[in-house]
């Protein structure tokens, strides 16, 4: 708020430049004189692995409060207080219900939207998914209805299952029935979207512009300027601080670019997208984590590699396909690779995890903020099986889910139950969504 | 279904009380008999009370016949969950149940293994009930209802289901009711009045029912207990169970069994059938038949010259070994190469 005038700043404010335009995050000043504290909006996300898990290494045997945490779950275990992990939820629509193979691209596609895929490669049909029911009726508040995020592989069309179109395996959200919608992959389009109007140049023409390129920050200087002017000392270090990270995020960009070029030269990679897993999830996320901070949004979807992945993991040695993998026939030393590959992935996300957990948002830290479910479509990769799916919640929802939890469910539990849950925690209450048949009992603290 | 295979044998879904009558457990054992001679393939099991003994005596009995109860399952890498009933009295343990989940071997080890230790062991019935119907052919279902409707009214309540079941389900057999004018409420019904109303009012397709008077009148021979279950090597559930319901020797009432006989072989004609009409239910609990051409209710009748042939089948079918199938071979996954990235 402005001492002088008693004008509060709009929640929603931009700096804006040449081209460009940068969303705050929330400040002092956004709140209205003598009201009380303004409460943060809660933000809901699903970040998704593929290939199942190795079961043995990812669940836990007791429930109630978490105490010592599973090999594949360790990297999360300084954080276990602010997670909440689940059992028994299964997805019934993601089993071959006499639709033969084809489980990757089946539970990928019914995993937000609680439906089975209809088996084709050209005339897909799944259902409306959990994400964008919340979307169509939030959406209007920020300035992304929902951001949709991948890593891997963004192909629309051709048989990536057994039958089933890569729509089903390459996507997360589905907009409607017949309309998915596919991910970003490239974090330089990522941030063009969320920060510039530039996002559609080609890869040439974006290299001959960064020639010239300054930080988006310089073409918005002026307005940033105007803005200090009237911040107070606590909102002038929180703004500092907020541009400092996106000059961060613009730095691992560039390193990205520059790297890539040196390691492969020729590579078929998209440009901008880092070679190296974690700097492309560090990436991906450190951008998400600006866009929810700043409210451009409070639903999204990641879906980290796509369903049936044969993606390799060099950086930690593994040279072998995930998928492939994951047909282990119980050998000892694939289950291995697997364990490993599944304990990457959560480190990665237990490093975003730390960091949401750090920033301040209304009266508590972002993550308190959040609703961001982990999981998979599949249980075990081995046995394509599709109940305990391994799925757990980081946050709290704003103050509506009690982590620090082990929550276990009946057995054949829709996923779907706990949707609806997080459906009503985003204010959309639907009477039913998918094959719900309730809601989960426990998660929430109403 | 997979080309060049036919259509797997008629699924069946089995809800009752287990354990509160041996007939219940007759008629678990005669399905899983007709499973091992592929007449049908049991795929879902739920218990209509909230007893989680009940629900172990259920899963202990198709462990014993594993590879007939699960074997469509396991080659799909699931197991049979037993769905089970939360609401209600908490009805006692009977002997019959208590003798079998209770037993210890020698060395203090439960007789019987299962895996039901907590209600989280088990399912919501009316999941596993709407989730068995979706993976059945259209009209390749056959529900047996030996208890309550509890359950069932409850699948009628999802979204969705009864469009689910006139497309999925050939009909539903139920033991209930007491079609001969007695005024005894019959025990199935009387459990759950309100719900046996809803379901002859609501359910989407034809009905069958075999009252308490054809039950009554068949009686499954404590003989058949001495010497047609002779070729078990260890322990039997379903032997057991039947020691300890009642003082032996005794020839124990077929009800649950009828359901399940007329489900799986109408053609056979083991009974006679009425012709249409509707099932009415009072608000005491009386059952009445009521013709009517467009009626989608029938019940069950038996005369003498039928009972013979009907008793040597109950016993047969009852006292059959268990048949393990072999899991489905699958074929080992082949490497594809992983396709270019396109360029976003």
């Amino acid at each position: 708020m402005n001492v002088l005038t008693g004008k509060s700043l709009p929640r929603r404010s931009f700096l804006r430049g040449l081209g460009a335009a940068v969303a705050l995050p929330m400040l002092d000043s956004m709140t209205p004189a003598f009201a009380a504290s303004v409460k943060a909006p809660v933000r809901m996300g699903f970040v998704y692995v593929p290939n199942g898990m190795d079961v043995r290494n990812w669940n836990i045997d007791y429930e109630g409060k978490l105490g010592t945490l599973s090999r594949i779950m360790k990297p999360l275990e300084p954080m276990r207080e602010d997670i909440t992990v689940l059992g028994n939820l299964t997805h019934n629509n993601g089993r071959a219900l006499l639709d033969g193979p084809g489980d990757h691209g089946r539970c990928c596609g019914s995993y937000l939207t609680g439906i089975q895929p209809k088996k084709s490669m050209a005339d897909i049909h799944c259902g409306i998914s959990c994400d964008q029911i919340v979307a169509n009726e939030i959406g209007h508040n920020t300035r992304f209805p929902s951001l949709e995020l991948g890593m891997e592989d963004a192909r629309q069309a051709g048989d990536c299952d057994s039958g089933y179109s890569c729509a089903y395996t390459n996507n997360l959200a589905w907009r409607s029935e017949t309309q998915p919608l596919p991910p970003v992959l490239d974090p330089r389009v990522l941030f063009e979207r969320l920060f510039g109007a530039d996002a559609g140049l080609s890869s040439q023409d974006r290299a001959k512009r960064n020639k010239f390129r300054r930080s988006i920050l310089d073409f918005v200087s002026d307005d940033t300027r105007k803005l200090e002017r009237d911040l107070g000392p606590t909102d002038r270090r929180k703004l500092d601080e907020y541009l400092s990270s996106i000059r961060e995020i613009e730095r691992q960009l560039e390193r990205a670019e520059k790297d890539n070029v040196h390691i492969s030269p020729g590579m078929p990679e998209p440009y901008g997208v880092p070679a190296d897993f974690a700097e492309h999830f560090k990436l991906m996320t450190d951008m998400l984590t600006v866009a929810l901070r700043t409210d451009m949004t409070r639903v999204f979807t990641f879906l980290v590699t796509r369903e049936g992945t044969s993606r390799s993991y060099r950086e930690i040695g593994i040279p072998d396909g995930h998928h492939p993998l994951t047909h282990h026939r119980n050998d000892p030393a694939l289950m291995e690779k697997v364990t490993q590959i599944n304990t990457y992935h959560v480190q990665q996300f237990a490093g975003w995890v730390e960091k949401l957990k750090s920033i301040p948002d209304g009266d508590g830290k972002l993550l308190d903020n959040c609703m961001i479910v982990y999981g998979a479509g599949l249980c075990d990769g081995n046995k394509h099986n599709h109940e305990d799916l391994p799925t757990l919640i980081a946050g709290r929802g704003g103050n509506y889910i009690k982590p620090g939890r082990r929550i276990v469910s009946r057995r054949e539990t829709p996923m779907s139950n706990m949707f609806l849950t997080m459906m009503d925690r985003m204010g959309v209450h639907a009477d039913h969504f998918g094959d719900a048949t309730g809601r989960i009992d426990g998660l929430n603290l109403t | 279904m997979q080309l060049g295979q036919g259509r797997p044998p008629v699924g069946i879904i089995y809800d009752s009380d287990l354990g509160n009558r041996i007939d219940d457990v007759l008629a678990l054992a005669t399905l899983y008999g007709l499973d091992g001679k592929n007449e049908c393939r049991v795929v879902s099991i739920t218990i209509s009370k909230p007893s989680l003994k009940a629900a172990a005596f259920g899963e202990v009995i198709g462990r014993f016949y594993s590879g007939a109860v699960s074997g469509a399952f396991n080659a799909a890498g699931r197991n049979l969950p037993i769905g089970l009933a939360t609401e209600g009295p908490r009805p006692e343990d009977t002997p019959m149940m208590k003798a079998v989940i209770d037993s210890k071997t020698a060395e203090g080890k439960p007789k019987y293994e299962h895996g039901i230790h907590s209600l989280n062991d088990t399912a919501e019935p009316h999941a596993v009930i709407r989730n068995a119907f979706t993976s059945q052919h259209d009209q390749n279902c056959i529900v047996v209802l030996a208890g309550p409707a509890t359950n069932l009214v409850k699948v009628l309540d999802l979204p969705g289901t009864k469009s689910l079941i006139e497309r999925k389900v050939r009909t539903l057999v139920m033991m209930g009711g007491d079609f001969s004018g007695s005024p005894t409420v019959e025990a199935n019904i009387k459990a759950d009045i309100a719900a046996a109303r809803k379901l002859f009012a609501e359910w989407p397709g034809e009905i069958i029912v075999s009252g308490y008077e054809v039950g009554a009148a068949l009686r499954y021979p404590a003989s058949s207990i001495e010497k047609d279950f002779a070729w078990a090597q260890t322990p039997h559930p379903v032997v057991e169970a039947y020691r300890a319901a009642e003082t032996m020797p005794y020839d124990a009432g077929t009800w649950d069994v009828t359901a399940v006989l007329e489900a799986i072989r109408p053609k056979e004609n083991y009974f006679k059938l009425s012709g249409p009409g509707t099932v009415q239910v009072d608000a005491e609990g009386h059952t009445k038949f009521v013709e009517s051409a467009g009626g989608k209710h029938r019940y069950l009748s038996v005369d003498e010259g039928q009972k013979e042939r009907v008793v040597k089948a109950f016993t047969e079918l009852a006292s059959a070994k268990p048949v393990v199938r072999a899991p489905r071979f699958r074929p080992p996954v082949e490497k594809k190469p992983e396709p270019v990235k396109p360029a976003q």
